[in-house]
């Protein structure tokens, strides 16, 4: 009965349009409640959840973005991007697709990735002639790259919800080569569509203005060596490195790119608390919700009943795979790996997977249900930078599904493709 | 002072408040950040890593979250899911929207109450390091309930105002 509560409160409140955030508190408060535990537990649990040392490096990376979008980074990464790949065919989409891969790598959130890039690509790609949907929905399915490429906050929620026993520095190295599938296949997408709908090809502009497009975007993109190299070697816990990367990037933009004014520093940390405070109290919610999850025993009974279905890993893998995936589409991703985690995670390493292997598994998997309606954080923002309705997006967004679907299945039956580099590079 | 004062006036205190917690939360981050800076910087080079950094962060990271999550509730910044709602006819909409926010009330409220209790409960032990008293914990979380009742009241009474003097609320806005 008390799960009912839990499960049933949650899904009645969040269909009402309560933030997801505040459903899951009510949701677990409602369950303390009915249990008569005393409602300070609860607040407690919330409060205890969000103050967690590993989780400090979370508004140090949204901070680090948002700096980075209104500090001319972000627009330089861009310029290099067009100088490589923009004579390609439909070449505004793959320099879209290339600049995730470098901003989404540097930022390591896929919002600010949609927020910076969309807002400077969205519009000249529709200038150009290109289908507006066709834009948002590059924009909207690349952007995942932000949180499978290293640095992403997203993997250090998934090593605290793992219970810590987990290195990020080899779920860092883990996300390179899925994140870099994953942007191939996206490409050959949107190559096809631009193909079929004879979308333009930018001019070759030049190996010297690619040299200098290239060495302009060097102080950004060392921004990403000082987060990731910083973690590595050992120099820097992930927090560390995570400020140092913020501080990094406020000086590149003051000093030397000297693109950031006070307007715009002002308008980078207003972002970067307001989308700190969404993360946080979605954290601090999900940790209540999951101890309550917890109380009622479910990961105990769904491990039960999943390996009663089959002890066959690759009918598990699948089963996995479709549940995260159903999840994906109705509650958000920071909310999912907090409370999945510690249910999945022990039913994979049941059969012998790796928790790193895993880790990228639920990255990719959850960034596909970011795109996603009803609850796709992605998608709307997306439709709101481009503005495209959701329905009009998500008509024409299945070829680009099916490419992120395809890297997924890749990633979960090949565990080199994740494994090798941290393997290689990692010490055990 | 008519209705329409007491609102504007009520309006121009709400954007005040929230104006104060950008700037609070705002300065907390920067302070976080430097701070962490700080913290690589007496290890490395002054050989000396100030250890309070630690749990200062904590507590800076539980104020912007707090704070401005409540701020997110009057600004409509949180994320939530809205496409059920559409299908219902406009007062189906309204009726729901009403309930959401009653919720969000009673849940502000009972968040600044337990977040008091908790406060009363640990004010004797002291925080590592900080030597400060444990309930600077739980202050933030009070606030926050106390500003989540405060902006879903307000949506509240607004939607109630609309419903009942349509026109009031039209001129006041013209």
């Amino acid at each position: 009965m008390g799960l009912a509560i839990l499960l049933g409160v949650f899904a009645l409140v969040m269909v009402m349009g309560v933030p997801v955030a505040f459903a899951l508190a009510i949701a677990a408060i409602s369950a303390f409640m009915f249990e008569g535990l005393p409602l300070m537990v609860g607040f407690q649990r919330i409060v205890s959840g969000m103050s967690t040392f590993a989780l400090l490096a979370v508004p140090f990376f949204i901070f680090a973005g948002e700096l980075m979008l209104h500090g001319g980074i972000a627009a330089r990464l861009i310029r290099f991007a067009a100088a490589s790949v923009g004579w390609m065919r439909g070449g505004l989409a793959q320099v879209n697709i290339f600049s995730s891969m470098l901003f989404g790598g540097i930022s390591g959130s896929a919002v600010a990735d949609i927020s910076a890039l969309g807002s400077l690509l969205i519009p000249v790609m529709k200038e150009k002639g290109y289908d507006d949907d066709f834009a948002v929905n590059v924009t909207v399915t690349s952007s995942i790259a932000g949180i499978v490429i290293p640095p992403s906050h997203n993997m250090i929620l998934y090593v605290v919800a793992a219970g810590g026993g987990i290195s990020i520095s080899s779920l860092f190295m883990a996300g390179i080569v899925p994140g870099i599938l994953m942007c191939l296949l996206l490409a050959c997408v949107a190559r096809w569509i631009a193909i079929k709908k004879k979308f333009p090809t930018e001019p070759f502009v030049g190996l010297k203005i690619l040299a200098l497009s290239f060495l302009a975007s060097v102080p950004g993109l060392i921004t990403a060596i000082i987060v990731v190299g910083g973690t590595l070697s050992g120099i820097f816990t992930v927090t560390e490195s995570g400020a140092i990367g913020a501080v990094y990037a406020m000086l590149i933009s003051f000093f030397v790119y000297r693109t950031m004014d006070f307007k715009g520093f002002v308008l980078a940390v207003t972002g970067s608390i307001r989308t700190t405070g969404m993360v946080m109290i979605l954290i601090g919610s999900a940790s209540a919700f999951g101890y309550m999850l917890a109380f009622y025993q479910v990961p105990a009974v769904m491990s039960t009943f999943i390996t009663s279905i089959s002890d066959n890993p690759i009918m598990i893998l699948i089963m996995l795979n479709i549940l995260l995936l159903c999840l994906g589409m109705i509650m958000d991703m920071a909310a999912l790996i907090l409370i999945c985690t510690p249910i999945f995670l022990p039913i994979a390493a049941g059969f012998g997977m790796d928790p790193v292997h895993f880790g990228i598994m639920m990255m990719m998997n959850l960034g596909l249900g970011l795109c996603t309606p009803p609850v796709g954080a992605c998608l709307f923002v997306g439709c709101v930078v481009g503005k495209v309705t959701i329905q009009k997006a998500v008509k024409t967004i299945w070829p680009f599904y099916i490419a992120m679907l395809a890297a997924l299945i890749l990633v979960t039956f090949i565990p080199s493709i994740s494994m090798t580099l941290p393997n290689l590079l990692i010490e055990k | 002072m008519n209705n329409i004062n007491i609102l504007r006036v009520y309006d121009t205190s709400l954007v005040y408040i929230k104006r104060l917690v950008n700037l609070i939360s705002g300065l907390g981050m920067l302070v976080l950040v430097f701070t962490f800076a700080w913290l690589v910087y007496g290890r490395y080079i002054l050989n000396d890593t100030p250890t309070w950094v630690e749990q200062l962060s904590l507590l800076l990271v539980i104020t912007i979250g707090f704070l401005t999550s409540a701020v997110g509730i009057h600004e409509r910044t949180h994320l939530s899911v809205d496409i059920f709602t559409q299908f219902l006819p406009v007062s189906g909409q309204i009726f729901i929207g009403l309930l959401a926010d009653i919720i969000m009330g009673t849940f502000g409220f009972l968040m600044a109450s337990s977040a008091i209790d908790l406060a009363q409960f640990s004010a004797a032990k002291r925080i590592p390091l900080l030597d400060i008293s444990a309930a600077f914990r739980y202050y933030p979380v009070i606030i926050s309930g106390a500003l989540i009742f405060i902006f879903s009241l307000d949506r509240v009474v607004r939607t109630l105002n609309q419903l009942i003097r349509p026109t009031t609320i039209n001129q006041e806005n013209t």
